[in-house]
């Protein structure tokens, strides 16, 4: 077995590895030998009511039956057996024939009469030599194990102790000694909060460095809030956290960082684990869609999403089925170390996992979409509810004071047909009568391809389109309006009025179809400007001209108009675009230049159209529109009131215009915008046969691993049940009581980050591919002990920080190096390069620079440069507060690389990452030692020993030791050092400390 | 498992990974060839020509005799194209001459006079095909075998593979055209889930050409070389009280290496030592082929001081007017031209020089495309526009040098260039075919990734056995 072999120690590893089990029973011997060979190489085809050459091999009585050539065997009769025939000669497996032990096998299961076992074959039910089976170690529930007794008894400080000695003195090793209280609190500081010691508390850990001492520093540092922030960053790279999409785009996420913050303030709080995992998977429908459960949900969101899908029914599906194979991956590793993943074109190939099942959790999931939302935080809320009632009831008063009037203005209207407000007069007006031209001013148009007037209409089609001369005045706000008929619904992308720089790089327009079939909506370049008005599809486009408006107000708000009257629901945009005098024009048909590409034209007619410098109001839109309605200018209402009730009413509506102010101002400071599940309808989730997305098997309900024990793998639930309903239903499946793998991997996960190696070595993988438990029994004692303490993690790492194990030297010894150089049996607590964020932060914190602000949107230290389609993220150096957060709160995008980080292995994230590579390169030692953000902090620690210890050169050499190293230098350090700092100054002295062994090694 | 003698230290753990970086610092990597592989070794070091924007193989390395007969003339295909801007114009014919080359007879057109001089040496790949016709997932698929991010590039898998031969250099080296990063930057040359020594490190120009070669502001001499005897002491003697660590040993190492990197960097960097015959020959001092000509020289450079993969782009972001890649929507002829110009003199001088100074032998050059053009115009349905579009199912590449068989074509299309008909050849398979030449079996060179051993070729690839000599 490849993983063991490197260990040198066999036995540990292999302990409960069903491959080794003693032979015994012949139904037995089949079902762990022969069916698994059936299994692996023949059943993929040979295998129920369509089996090849109509031979099913996966039941006794099908294969003696035997398909088209006769029965498959003989029993006793190898040479008289089909089967034999045709493995001996290598025809089957076709292309892939077996190797010859392999085949003896079969023969001499045929000689001796080809005894059966589990019928029909259960390719899942025994682990052997190339598959785990529903008998796999990790999968079973969790056993309470005797806590070993050990001969140094002295060293047990509680029962981790006690596993690892026991496995220790097996070997004829033990621990080594106890680290010095310097080293000892220095590595739990970095360990614990991810931080330094300062010299002061080293100071006081060294003068009492009693187990009572030592427990109050473990509960200090447990309840101050770096610690979320250190075990956050953890959680973070398991759950893939990055804040750009991936893909094509890799456009920014702006609103991510909520997860990343509650992920903190979730450690912070000791939330219970289970709890934690349910609100990850569930928390919107949980919460109520409250900011917390929005924030929670974001672990589905965070990893990569493609944006660029393509046009075709196959490229949407294969998208989707990526995204959901991404989520499934992620759920499945991260809380209970499976990797569902890989079955998603056929059964899993090393773990007792069914494609079916695969399908099942998809289908558990199918209503998880990315997206955003918005939410009012909750201390808002009470207030504008109360609000809110004040408001309906004032809009009673004035709704019946008006009433009246407005009923005396309509009928007045209808009995003269009295036009009501003269249409506003725009700045260019082209009628289309008999040319292009502008018939207010001289934005004349010029016709390309075959865009021509008729019959007073302008006639697109065929990529043809009208282009104006250059607007020789500023735009701000404005209004664009267009009397369009459609020559079909279907086409998308087309525009009924642009204004554009005239490069088209900017633009603005009225565009039918391309985001949305059906739809219009106000175009802009890479969609900045652009929501969804979220209104009716259009259905009459092409019977009678539609009057579309689009109004641009000076605040962001885009609103569009139907016909006179709203279409769907005004937006605020990213902001007002401005356009330059002399730099725009207006384009009728092309949607911007330049002019390539089939789905930027619109094809029918346009009647009219007109551009407005102002933001029209609605009444101006209506009269324009030429629309009958019922709206009825204010000024009309006011003639048509008795003059008591004009100030009644006048009254009335101040206060109700300082009521909307201020619930207004609630609402914009209120609401936070989440990057979050944006629940979708589940849909019909099919069966995919070998994967392929265009061939639908049978429909499937949502559902689980039946090999998981303890936990009920089917849900209950239809296939046409509610999305809320999927995940509640799977987080009480991922974080059962009875779990036996959550609470496993999670533990594991904490001692992985203490010890630098899990007790399994692959954290995220707990099936055949990963690694086998090196303590087993301890696995499940610390399960355990997190189940029963209400799955609080702290009092997990308690047990771990201060127990004899953790707290042992890390030097080196040969003795212990030649017997286990691995250091899996835990002889000494190895030397760990600190990671890139602890790096960085103990650089800033020892420098004084460390900027404490927790919290909200990250720090961004890239530049961000779209650029046709793809997002360019470029470091940026400079020297800024904000800057000098911990590293946690980096707004972190994919692909956006900082020198410092990358070189010292932060991962992409792009996938995640329960396990960070530690290399150690030149290009990291030049790092450290070149990088302009470490001579910078070099420099302000120069500057603050200065400062603290005075203009003397020993008292610097000491306090900068002291806050590095947190030791004092030793004789030949200080002359060496004082030498430095004489010559060149203390910032020298800081550069070399911040690149020596000590500093980055915590031991 | 790759098996081999370094391979043999890789376990599972992250001390284990740390182990293996460890080594490959402390003992040299040298020990790994041989060892470790299955197939005789061909190729010890790889040059790859990478064109941004998609080349047109039927201006270029295809001839299709077909197309001068059917210009002007509809595709006729029952299916309409679907290509990126979906405008199918007529059948537009090469717009350069095509000649027969050298003994070897190959057709190579006038768009690249100097690399046809060396068409004796090339071994055109003319059925190429790719699963996107998008400029960044075409590109990624290119360079990782996946159309996403986050995945190992070739350059790093043989790194990871193949060691590195010396450690003042780093193994992989990217040399990017100076008109700008290509789509996707950095996400190109990752390392993805290797460990962080097998990323390609960027060498630019000026005084910084690897990110934090040198302090980023200027630091006298000798206050430079009295703060790093300093932490060579300390770290020394922090050493002897730790006892014998090797993750501690090997920082010290790594230290020292940088000081050799520091000066073997600008070393390699410093053109001035190339005679002005090897400086004309590249084209460096001439305004149009400078650029190439400087990262062709430079890319030999690397090469001889034993780099393992370098990786010149050719073309920078693909927007842009005018446009500074081989996007050629609008013009082929002007485009090409312009950016045929920049490198076929560098290209074709970078050929004759490892031939003459005896490394082509055992140097791999890959010339490459994310994708072709169409045989038809990008233009209305009834023109014939200057312009075309892009093209993923056949299209052009070539290798050359070790354990290829020299002035051959392998593969091809239709008879207007349309799509491959003959031993189509995905970039699984174009990796297979690399991996092979350097020794390695594709199937076995995997790294555990969540899960999954990871390959170069995912699960696909299969060897193009028919180009080796």
């Amino acid at each position: 077995m490849r993983l063991c072999l490197s260990y040198g120690l066999l036995s540990l590893v292999l302990a409960g590895h069903g491959a080794h089990r003693c032979l015994g029973q012949e139904p037995h011997r089949f079902d762990q030998v022969v069916a698994p060979i059936l299994a692996n190489h023949c059943l993929e085809c040979h295998r129920g009511a369509d089996a090849k050459g109509g031979l099913d091999l996966s039941q006794r009585d099908e294969a003696l039956r035997g398909g088209e050539s006769g029965p498959a065997w003989r029993p006793g009769k190898p040479l008289e057996s089909l089967l034999w025939e045709r493995v001996a000669s290598g025809e089957m497996p076709p292309r892939k024939p077996l190797p010859e032990k392999t085949k003896e096998v079969l023969r001499k299961w045929i000689q001796d009469g080809a005894p059966w076992g589990t019928n029909p074959i259960d390719p899942f039910r025994f682990t052997n030599e190339s598959r785990a089976g529903l008998d796999w170690w990790s999968l079973q529930p969790l056993r309470d194990p005797r806590v070993p007794a050990v001969k140094t008894r002295d060293r047990v400080r509680n029962p981790v102790d006690a596993f690892i000695l026991a496995k220790l003195e097996a070997e004829q090793l033990g621990f080594s000694e106890d680290a010095s209280p310097r080293q000892l609190i220095r590595r739990l500081y970095l360990d614990l909060i991810g931080l330094p010691p300062t010299p002061e508390a080293v100071a006081k850990f060294v003068e009492d460095p009693s187990d009572v001492a030592y427990a109050a520093v473990v509960d200090r540092l447990l309840d101050s809030s770096h610690y979320g922030e250190r075990w956050g960053r953890h959680w973070l790279d398991v759950a893939r956290f990055g804040e750009s999409d991936g893909f094509e785009r890799n456009g920014p996420r702006n609103h991510l960082w909520h997860y990343r913050d509650w992920v903190i303030d979730a450690f912070n709080a000791d939330m219970p684990y289970d709890e934690f995992a349910r609100l990850q998977i569930a928390g919107d429908v949980l919460r109520n869609n409250a900011p917390s459960g929005l924030a929670a949900v974001g672990f589905w969101v965070a990893g990569v999403h493609n944006t660029v899908v393509g046009g075709s029914e196959f490229m949407k599906r294969v998208a989707r089925e990526d995204e959901l194979e991404e989520m499934v991956g992620a759920l499945g590793q991260t809380f209970v170390g499976l990797t569902f993943n890989c079955s998603r074109c056929h059964d899993h190939k090393f773990d007792p996992i069914r494609q079916r099942e695969y399908y099942r959790l998809t289908a558990a999931i199918s209503g998880v979409r990315h997206g955003e939302k918005e939410a009012v935080e909750t201390r808002f809320r009470d207030q504008i509810s109360a609000l809110e009632k004040e408001l309906d009831a004032l809009n009673g008063v004035v709704n019946r004071l008006e009433k009246k009037a407005r009923q005396t203005v309509l009928a007045v209207r209808k009995k003269e047909g009295q036009k009501r407000t003269v249409p506003p007069r725009p700045y260019a007006r082209w009628e289309f009568e008999s040319d292009l031209k502008d018939s207010l001013g001289a934005l004349h148009g010029t016709a390309h391809g075959s865009a021509r007037v008729e019959n007073g209409a302008l006639v697109l089609g065929e990529e043809s389109y009208v282009e104006t001369a250059t607007l020789p005045t500023d735009v701000k706000e404005k209004t664009l309006e267009s009397w369009v008929l459609l020559a079909n619904l279907k086409q998308r992308g087309g525009s009924a009025l642009t204004l554009q720089t005239r490069s088209g790089l900017v633009f603005d327009a009225i565009v039918f179809g391309e985001r949305e079939a059906g739809q219009w909506m106000a175009g802009s370049d890479g969609f900045v400007r652009t929501k969804s008005f979220a209104a009716p599809v259009e259905t009459t486009g092409t019977k009678e001209p539609v009057h579309f408006a689009i109004v641009y107000q000076a605040d962001g708000t885009i609103t569009g108009y139907r016909n006179g009257v709203p279409y769907g629901k005004p937006y605020k945009s990213s902001g007002l675009q401005r356009y330059k005098a002399g730099d725009s024009t207006v384009l009728f048909g092309l949607r911007h230049k330049p002019p390539v590409g089939p789905n930027r034209y619109l094809s029918g007619k346009i009647l009219r159209a007109q551009l407005h410098l102002k933001a029209l109001s609605p009444a101006a839109i209506a009269a324009s529109a030429g629309v009958e309605s019922d709206y009825v200018a204010e000024e009309e209402l006011v003639a048509a009131l008795a003059p008591a009730e004009r100030g009644q009413r006048r009254e009335l509506v101040k206060r109700r215009a300082a009521l909307v102010k201020r619930k207004t101002e609630l609402q914009s400071n209120s609401k936070v915008k989440f990057y979050t599940v944006a629940p979708g309808n589940p849909g019909t989730t099919y069966f995919l046969p070998r994967g392929d997305v265009m061939k639908r098997g049978e429909v499937m309900t949502p559902g689980a691993v039946r090999a998981v024990q303890g936990v009920t793998a089917d849900f209950g639930l239809a296939a046409d049940s509610t999305d809320a309903a999927r995940r509640v239903r799977l987080a009480s499946w991922i974080a059962g009581d009875k779990n036996p793998l959550f609470p496993r991997v999670m533990v594991n996960r904490l001692w992985h980050y203490h010890f630098g190696t899990g007790i399994v070595e692959t954290p995220n993988d707990f099936g055949f591919n990963g690694g086998r438990p090196s303590h087993p029994e301890l696995l499940d004692w610390l399960a355990i002990t997190l189940r029963q303490g209400g799955y609080r993690l702290k009092s997990v790492h308690r047990v771990i920080v201060t127990s004899s194990a953790y707290r042992q030297a890390s030097k080196f010894r040969q003795t212990a190096h030649e017997r286990d150089a691995g250091n899996r049996l835990l002889w000494r607590k190895s030397p760990r390069r600190i990671e890139a964020e602890v790096l960085r932060d103990s650089i800033l914190a020892v420098a004084g620079k460390l900027n404490l602000q927790a919290g909200g949107p990250g720090f961004v230290d890239v530049s961000i440069t779209p650029n046709n389609g793809t997002t360019y993220y470029e470091p940026l150096d400079k020297e800024d507060d904000q800057l000098h957060r911990r590293t946690v709160y980096r707004f972190w995008p994919r692909g956006g690389r900082s020198a410092l980080l990358d070189t010292f292995d932060c991962p992409d994230p792009s996938s995640t990452a329960p396990r960070r590579t530690v290399t150690t390169t030149p290009l990291q030692a030049l790092s450290l030692l070149n990088n302009s953000f470490v001579l910078r902090m070099a420099g302000h620690l120069g500057e603050r020993v200065g400062r603290e210890a005075g203009a003397n050169a020993g008292e610097q050499v000491r306090r900068a030791y002291e806050l590095t190293l947190g030791r004092r230098p030793d004789a030949e350090e200080e002359l060496l050092a004082i030498k430095l700092v004489e010559r060149h100054g203390a910032a020298a002295l800081g550069r070399a400390l911040f690149n020596s062994n000590e500093f980055v090694v915590s031991q | 498992m790759y098996q081999g003698k370094r391979r043999d230290f890789f376990h599972w753990g992250a001390q284990g990974i740390a182990a293996t970086a460890l080594l490959s610092l402390l003992e040299g990597d040298g020990v790994v060839q041989g060892a470790t592989t299955t197939h005789p070794v061909r190729a010890k070091r790889a040059i790859h020509i990478c064109l941004i924007g998609g080349m047109s193989h039927v201006d270029s390395f295809d001839y299709k005799p077909e197309l001068v007969k059917y210009h002007g003339k509809p595709l006729g295909a029952s299916e309409k194209p679907d290509i990126f801007f979906g405008q199918v114009g007529l059948l537009r014919q090469h717009d350069w001459e095509f000649k027969q080359r050298g003994n070897s007879g190959l057709w190579i057109s006038e768009m690249w006079p100097h690399i046809a001089e060396q068409a004796d040496d090339l071994t055109l790949l003319r059925s190429m095909v790719s699963d996107s016709a998008n400029h960044t997932p075409a590109l990624f698929v290119q360079n990782s075998g996946f159309q996403f991010n986050g995945f190992p590039s070739l350059g790093s898998w043989l790194s990871y593979g193949m060691g590195t031969e010396t450690e003042a250099l780093p193994a992989y080296v990217v040399l990017p055209d100076s008109r700008g990063g290509p789509n996707g930057g950095a996400s190109n040359w990752t390392n993805g889930f290797l460990p962080a020594q097998h990323q390609g490190v960027v060498l630019s120009g000026g005084d910084q050409p690897v990110r934090d070669l040198f302090p980023a502001r200027a630091i006298d001499r000798v206050e430079e070389a009295e703060t790093r005897e300093f932490l060579r002491l300390v770290n020394r003697k922090h050493l002897a009280q730790a006892g014998q660590d090797a993750a501690l040993a090997a920082r010290v190492r790594s230290y020292e290496l940088a000081a050799q990197m520091q000066m073997s960097v600008p070393e390699v960097s410093d053109l001035a030592g190339e005679t002005a015959a090897t400086r004309e020959m590249y084209g460096v001092d001439d305004t149009q082929t400078a650029d190439a000509g400087r990262r062709c020289l430079l890319g030999r450079r690397l090469l001889e001081r034993g780099v393992r993969f370098v990786q010149i782009y050719s073309g920078g972001p693909i927007a842009g007017n005018p446009r500074a890649s081989w996007d050629a929507h609008e013009s082929v002829k002007q485009n090409h031209s312009f950016e045929a110009g920049r490198i076929d003199k560098p290209v074709a001088a970078l050929l004759r020089d490892l031939k003459q100074r005896g490394m082509l032998a055992e140097t791999l050059v890959l010339f490459t495309t994310e994708f072709g053009r169409t045989p038809f115009a990008q233009s209305a349905a009834n023109q014939v526009g200057p312009g075309r579009d892009h093209n993923r199912y056949g299209f052009s590449c070539w290798m050359a040098g070790a354990g290829l068989k020299p002035g051959t074509s392998y593969g091809a299309t239709d008879d207007i260039g349309w799509k491959a008909v003959e031993n189509p050849m995905p970039w699984h398979d174009f990796h297979a075919t690399i991996l092979h030449l350097f020794g390695i079996d594709h199937e076995k060179l995997t790294f555990y990734h969540n899960g999954i051993r990871r390959r170069l070729t995912n699960v696909h690839g299969e060897v193009a056995d028919e180009i080796f000599a």
